[in-house]
């Protein structure tokens, strides 16, 4: 009789609540749905991530579709008649080999490397030799400039309710070197992250990233959001780092050029030198840029023109539970909630549009456990960009696995949280306070993202 | 201000007592169904879906054989029965191209057994050096040295005139493993498939139940839907439109073997397999909800695919030829496909989504 009253007056509240009380509906929003404001996709398939944006014009549609094939294309060795320009030295073949399905990678791909100090920009100092990547795969006939060794070391923990937990901790050597690597290089392991949604992010303005800012924690909250700047190509000025983990590309041109070179091993108009310039296994063929600036512009219009999934069941009981929760223990704090762009210059799609990411744009110290001591511009060893959490439900659906994080070591959303230290270090001690139902109720509505 | 446990308490009574009226919003994704989709997922996971995978597997096998038995005796007789081997074991390849999501993308098996193009350079690279032709060192490799159009590259050669005195020693060693290595990839995705395996067609089966990867069974319909959707999109507006418009056969996929007409009408089969619900065995498909909600639909797509199927058929010579000398049969051809692309995607894909 008391469940039943109970429910009754539950119930009561719960009609109620769909029309005025501010009081629960603050945990539903009926808009988030609109996840990406006009670009949603309401599926939830293993396109989730791939999927062209539903309101792009008849031009944009067409010029998306071009770039899809650019993203999926598979270079070889020049000289070829088609998607010529691999390497010499590459980590991959193509962007989706990758980015599958757009999505994230369930594995380390692309290795950082650099030497103290800074090159002229302010950027990571280039490791002579090998550049600022190590690219661990090469064509026929050339040697790789080393591979990078992971050693996962299992550690167990317990949760204040005696409950157990593990975590693998990553242990990374370089070895096989085509020459000795240089002393005092550091090193940055990374993951592939998704790719949709890009061009909302892009088009936030720099007035309202700013605007988030508190480098010096001047609000006291114990959480300093701080921007990085880095070097534009383009306008060859110092510009707002807004891609990558660490925050250090400027803009999605930039973003997707670096990825040509760096990881394939494929000048373009914005980066024509090969990243095996200046050293012995320099192939020297004078094909540069290999891909022309058509090709670059609609693989990098292909990902700000993805669509973004829609979050799934947000109304379901427990999800409003988790995102309550992720709003009262601070993680809202870094992964904000909701912004609106401005102009996306060329593409109205994308303008002027209320999106939910869960990304403040900005950069945090997340502690030494995720530290690779590696600086990149203004970002710290220790600094990495609050990643968007939009679609992150998805990841096993689209991508066939859950590995989060800049490295991909975390097997699970619990793990990814568990990880955090620094500033969100608050955050992770009252989510692991959490009764194991709360901890639940917050990774469901992480899975409904 | 409510308190966290009361909230939680609250809950748990509301997901017992009052899912039904909790919802706020009518359109919302995962609205619950009315329509029950398991039988037709059932059947094109179980028998449509896996059972082309192993039909594949059981190909190559065939295939390996055939490359082998070449080696050991290369004759011109030897020499077609392995490319007759090759299109045999292409041709449920093909037949699988409707349904690209699972572990055919996401463990990456697809780049390992059909990369495109070939890297020419490479190859001739590896064939000229005192590399040992293993299947592991194969398997090594990037997915342009091996897979199907390696395969076809060393069968057929360049310009599909190859004669089986052309063929030298290491040729007939990178053969033998780049087969073995197909072979192994065939293996595995059927593997992933198979109850007696990773059991990924429980996935699709099983969709909206708890825990599965398919929030309902409309997303898993979805899937099946997107699928046929993409392989008619790459058909139409990629395989024959790229080399016809641009009137270059280096676009062409198949190429060296002249295997493109079957590629294609290979593809659109794996469209009707999934509409009919048949591969081998028959059961429930697509076709199965379509005649409930619109007979009349149903029978613009099924009269669409075997046109689809005809016109390609029709076209004069090979694919090659054809871009050049009937490039109006290879127009209607690309337009049937491109007719079933937009019924499947404006007028089928929407009554799944209205569930």
């Amino acid at each position: 009789m008391l469940i039943l009253s109970m429910s009754m007056l539950l119930l009561c509240m719960f009609i109620y609540s769909c029309t005025t009380d501010p009081e629960i509906t603050n945990w539903y929003n009926e808009d988030e749905y609109a996840a990406g404001g006009a670009t949603t996709l309401y599926e939830a398939t293993s396109g989730a991530f791939s999927t062209p944006a539903p309101n792009l014009s008849a031009t944009a549609f067409e010029k998306h579709m071009a770039g899809d094939v650019s993203f999926e294309s598979i270079f070889v060795t020049a000289p070829a008649t088609n998607n010529a320009g691999l390497g010499p030295i590459f980590n991959d073949v193509s962007c989706v080999s990758c980015h599958t399905l757009d999505g994230r990678g369930d594995k380390p791909s692309v290795f950082r490397v650099s030497i103290p100090g800074t090159d002229a920009h302010g950027g990571p100092n280039p490791a002579p030799g090998f550049g600022g990547q190590l690219q661990d795969k090469a064509v026929f006939g050339v040697l790789p400039e080393g591979k990078v060794d992971i050693n996962y070391v299992e550690e167990f923990y317990k949760y204040p309710d005696g409950s157990s937990y593990s975590l693998l901790r990553p242990v990374y050597a370089i070895s096989d070197t085509y020459i000795s690597l240089p002393p005092g290089t550091m090193l940055s392991v990374r993951a592939a992250p998704p790719v949709f949604g890009l061009g909302l992010l892009e088009a936030i303005t720099e007035a309202d990233i700013l605007a988030a800012a508190d480098e010096f924690d001047l609000n006291g909250d114990g959480i300093s959001g701080k921007v990085n700047y880095v070097w534009d190509v383009v306008s060859a000025t110092a510009k707002i780092g807004r891609f990558g983990w660490k925050a250090n590309q400027p803009h999605l041109d930039q973003q997707t050029a670096g990825a040509f070179s760096g990881d394939m091993g494929i000048t373009s108009t914005l980066f024509p030198t090969e990243s095996a310039y200046g050293q012995i296994q320099d192939d020297g063929m004078g094909d540069d840029p290999e891909i022309d600036f058509e090709f670059l512009d609609i693989t990098s219009f292909y990902t700000k023109t993805l669509a973004v999934p829609a979050p799934r069941g947000l109304e379901k009981p427990n999800v409003m539970l988790g995102k309550q929760l992720f709003f009262e223990i601070g993680c809202e704090n870094c992964h904000r909630q909701k912004w609106t762009t401005g102009i996306a210059t060329g593409i109205p799609e994308l303008s002027n549009q209320t999106i939910y990411p869960y990304t403040d744009m900005l950069l945090h110290d997340m502690g030494p456990g995720l530290a690779d001591n590696r600086p990149d511009y203004l970002a710290s060893g220790s600094e990495w960009k609050t990643r968007p959490l939009w679609g992150i439900g998805l990841t096993a659906v689209a991508n066939g696995h859950t590995r989060f994080l800049h490295d991909a070591r975390a097997r699970n959303l619990e793990e990814a949280i568990l990880w955090h230290g620094g500033e969100a270090e608050k955050a992770t001690t009252a989510f692991k306070n959490l009764s194991a139902g709360e901890r639940a109720a917050l990774i469901a509505f992480l899975e409904a993202l | 201000m409510v308190t966290t446990q009361k909230i939680l308490l609250s809950s748990l009574i509301l997901s017992i007592t009052l899912l039904p009226l909790s919802s706020c919003k009518e359109d919302d994704p995962t609205d619950i169904e009315t329509y029950d989709f398991q039988p037709i997922l059932n059947h094109l996971a179980q028998h449509v879906i896996t059972e082309t995978y192993v039909d594949l597997h059981a190909k190559s096998i065939s295939l390996v054989s055939a490359v082998t038995t070449l080696q050991t005796s290369p004759t011109a007789i030897n020499l077609e029965a392995a490319r007759q081997a090759w299109r045999d074991t292409r041709k449920p390849w093909e037949q699988s191209e409707g349904f690209l999501f699972g572990p055919v993308s996401t463990k990456g098996i697809d780049p390992s057994i059909d990369s495109w193009p070939v890297n020419v350079v490479d190859l001739e690279a590896v064939l000229g050096s005192g590399a040992v032709l293993s299947k592991e060192y194969i398997d090594g490799l990037e997915g342009t040295l091996k897979g199907f159009h390696t395969i076809e590259f060393l069968l057929w050669g360049e310009d599909g005139e190859k004669t089986v005195d052309l063929f030298t020693a290491r040729e007939f060693e990178y053969l033998i493993a780049t087969c073995q290595s197909l072979e192994s990839n065939t293996n595995d995705l059927q593997n992933s498939w198979n109850v007696t395996g990773e059991n990924f067609q429980s996935e699709i089966a099983e969709a909206g139940e708890d825990g599965s990867m398919y929030v309902s069974q409309k997303s898993a319909m979805q899937e099946i839907i997107n699928g046929m959707i993409g392989i008619a999109d790459e058909v139409a507006n990629g395989k024959i439109y790229d080399p016809l418009s641009q009137l270059d056969v280096t676009l062409e996929e198949s190429r060296f073997s002249a295997n493109s007409k079957a590629d294609f009408i290979d593809n659109i089969r794996s469209i009707q397999n999934l509409y009919a619900g048949l591969y081998m065995i028959s059961g429930d498909g697509v076709t199965t909800f379509i005649v409930s909600e619109n007979s009349e639909l149903n029978a613009l797509v099924e009269a669409q695919m075997q046109n689809a199927i005809d016109l390609i058929d029709a076209i004069p010579g090979t694919f090659t030829e054809a871009i050049f000398e009937n490039p109006d049969a290879v127009t209607a051809a690309q337009e049937s496909v491109r007719q079933l692309q937009e019924t499947l995607q404006s007028q089928v894909k929407p009554l799944i989504d209205a569930i």
